[in-house]
């Protein structure tokens, strides 16, 4: 499987999915980043976000699934990848015994940077990350924000293409954060960034596009702007109607099995504002019970619908009074949380500065 | 090759700068010391059988020379991978473009060349020695020869116990523990009456090789066993550490 060497994304995740015994970590995950771009991996704690990063950098293997860094498979030809990409990852354990210098060029001799480059790629990272006050101090008595910039300046000592940062401003503190978010912006301009978080304003000020995870799954890819415009704008309802029995139903002519569904996914898609009706499969529904005798289902039966609408028209009340124009029983009426904002109700959506 | 050899060089950098390996240095010298004056003062004593020499008594499968390298070799191999699992370190080291077999052939050379240094100070008493009286180096030589490559055996098992625990203490002392029974392994000869068995517990008990050793004899086939069971503890600490379910 030759990769077209233009058009190749610079990292291709393909239903990545990763197990521990009963637990899915990571489920059919699949997104792309362009070269270029700075995308943002977001998601609450324990989303899967690491265990993704993990097996992008090699460090854990997937169940199943591809990952693919400049069209090479990361568990096929892990040296190569690994040569391609800086990694921060979530918690910064550096040797505390070392200086910040000693520990560079230490990281820059087994990345492979050649003997003679070796302090000057050394001193552009510590530029870069703003270190190199503390080039000859010791990482353990560093304070948190230096080691998480050592770290940084780390992942930038052999040049990749593809920088894969996570929770970069986790645990900083507001000025930290901000001078942070500055550098990944000027490192956006020459590399490739795929960055988690679980701050919502971090990938608004620094994305290009964001691909949102929850429990394993990956829930949205998009701009921050329209992610945004898609969770602000609409509203979903769930409802379940009953059309009444044969006579009725014979007068409208539409007593066909299976016919009654239609009638009622087409009435609730000429409300105003509707944007989308589902109807929900039969084995959702509550079996009829004793009380009915089973009449709902010997009527043509109930049918449930998922309807999403934007958020100008209270939808219910219009199906309400489409109900009761009809003369439907209404059975259930109720406000659904679109999975995506169920997700970001567990995102930090405000920082405290 | 400049990833092997940088990676070794920090192992040692990390005896270097840990007080441990300060402590376990002294207290070994310390040992040594003593015991080497108590193997000369036992050798003056008209009593003692001519033909026995000094390196015999200091490399041969004493129980002092069991005990020094029983206690010395935990100590030296419990952090290499248990400490960057603790710490998180490990992370940084397995997401940089190195082989596995890359990472584990430096622990170990780290942890074995620290290992010949130890002992290799010893020589200090053999010159002291010399400086009152004529023996044969040679068996001397073979004798460290035999300790170094028994080192190796013991430092690769040392580096697989801790590439299985975060704990250093459960890695020193597995260490110890799986020391301890193939020292014992020579023992299981009073057990057995048949000549070809206690051959073969001749052979693959670890200890009783350190007696030709001793004696200056310079056998490769012991060299190859020790061999042997050094590249199989280094090879399955490659599996360990390459395995999915111990990177996390």
């Amino acid at each position: 499987m030759d990769p077209i060497p233009f058009s190749q994304p610079a990292i291709d995740v393909a239903s990545l999915t990763k197990r521990y015994d009963a637990v899915t970590a990571l489920a059919d995950v699949s997104f792309q980043v362009q070269a270029g771009e700075i995308v943002g991996f977001l998601g609450p704690n324990g989303a899967g976000k690491t265990t993704t990063l993990r097996i992008l950098t090699g460090m854990l293997a997937p169940t199943a699934g591809t990952v693919r860094i400049d069209g090479l498979d990361v568990t096929e030809r892990p040296l190569e990848v690994r040569r391609r990409i800086g990694y921060l990852p979530e918690h910064v354990a550096l040797y505390p015994e070392l200086r910040v210098q000693e520990y560079l060029y230490y990281r820059a001799s087994i990345k492979g940077v050649p003997g003679r480059a070796r302090r000057e790629h050394a001193r552009d990272a510590m530029e870069r990350c703003a270190v190199t006050d503390v080039a000859r101090q010791l990482i353990g008595r560093l304070s948190k924000g230096y080691r998480q910039r050592v770290a940084l300046a780390d992942c930038l000592l052999a040049r990749p293409p593809i920088l894969i940062l996570d929770e970069p401003t986790v645990g900083l503190d507001p000025h930290q954060i901000r001078q942070t978010r500055e550098l990944i912006k000027a490192l956006g301009r020459s590399a490739t960034i795929l960055l988690s978080t679980h701050i919502l304003p971090e990938v608004e000020m620094l994305c290009h596009r964001v691909a949102i995870i929850d429990k394993g799954r990956i829930v949205a890819v998009d701009t921050p702007a329209q992610l945004g415009q898609r969770l602000r704008g609409t509203q979903i309802v769930r409802v379940e109607l009953r059309l009444p029995a044969a006579p009725t139903a014979n007068a409208m002519g539409v007593a066909q099995a299976g016919g009654d569904d239609t009638v009622i996914e087409s009435a609730l898609r000429e409300l105003p504002g509707v944007a989308r009706v589902t109807a929900q499969r039969r084995e959702d529904l509550p079996a009829p019970s004793q009380a009915d005798g089973g009449q709902a289902r010997q009527a043509g039966g109930a049918a449930a619908f998922e309807v999403e609408a934007d958020q100008q028209h209270d939808i219910r009340e219009a199906i309400f009074r489409l109900a009761v124009e009809r003369r439907w029983a209404l059975r259930e009426l109720s406000q659904q949380r679109a999975s995506l904002e169920e997700v970001f109700i567990h995102l930090t959506t405000r920082e405290d500065t | 090759m400049s990833s092997l050899a940088a990676l070794t060089a920090r192992e040692l950098k990390a005896f270097w700068y840990s007080p441990v390996a300060y402590v376990v240095g002294a207290l070994f010298l310390v040992l040594q010391g003593f015991v080497f004056w108590l193997l000369v003062a036992a050798l003056n004593d008209p009593g003692t059988d001519p033909s026995f020499t000094i390196a015999q008594a200091f490399f041969g499968p004493t129980f002092f020379n069991s005990i020094a390298v029983l206690i010395t070799v935990p100590f030296l191999t419990m952090r290499t991978f248990s400490e960057e699992k603790r710490t998180g370190t490990i992370e940084f080291l397995l997401t940089a473009p190195v082989r596995d077999s890359q990472v584990v052939l430096a622990k170990f050379l780290g942890a074995w060349l620290a290992y010949i240094a130890l002992w290799s100070s010893t020589i200090v008493f053999f010159l002291f020695l010399r400086a009152f009286t004529p023996f044969d180096w040679a068996p001397v030589l073979t004798g460290y020869l035999g300790t170094w490559w028994l080192g190796g055996v013991l430092i690769a098992i040392g580096v697989l116990a801790s590439s299985l625990t975060r704990n250093q203490v459960i890695a020193a002392f597995l260490c110890f523990v799986v020391i301890l029974l193939l020292f014992s392994v020579g023992i299981l000869d009073f057990f057995f009456r048949d000549p070809e068995t206690s051959k073969l517990i001749g052979y693959l008990s670890l200890l009783d090789h350190l007696v030709d050793f001793s004696k200056g004899i310079l056998d490769t086939r012991p060299l190859c066993y020790y061999a042997s069971l050094t590249v199989l503890a280094l090879f399955l600490t490659g599996r360990v550490i390459g395995h999915p379910r111990w990177r996390s």
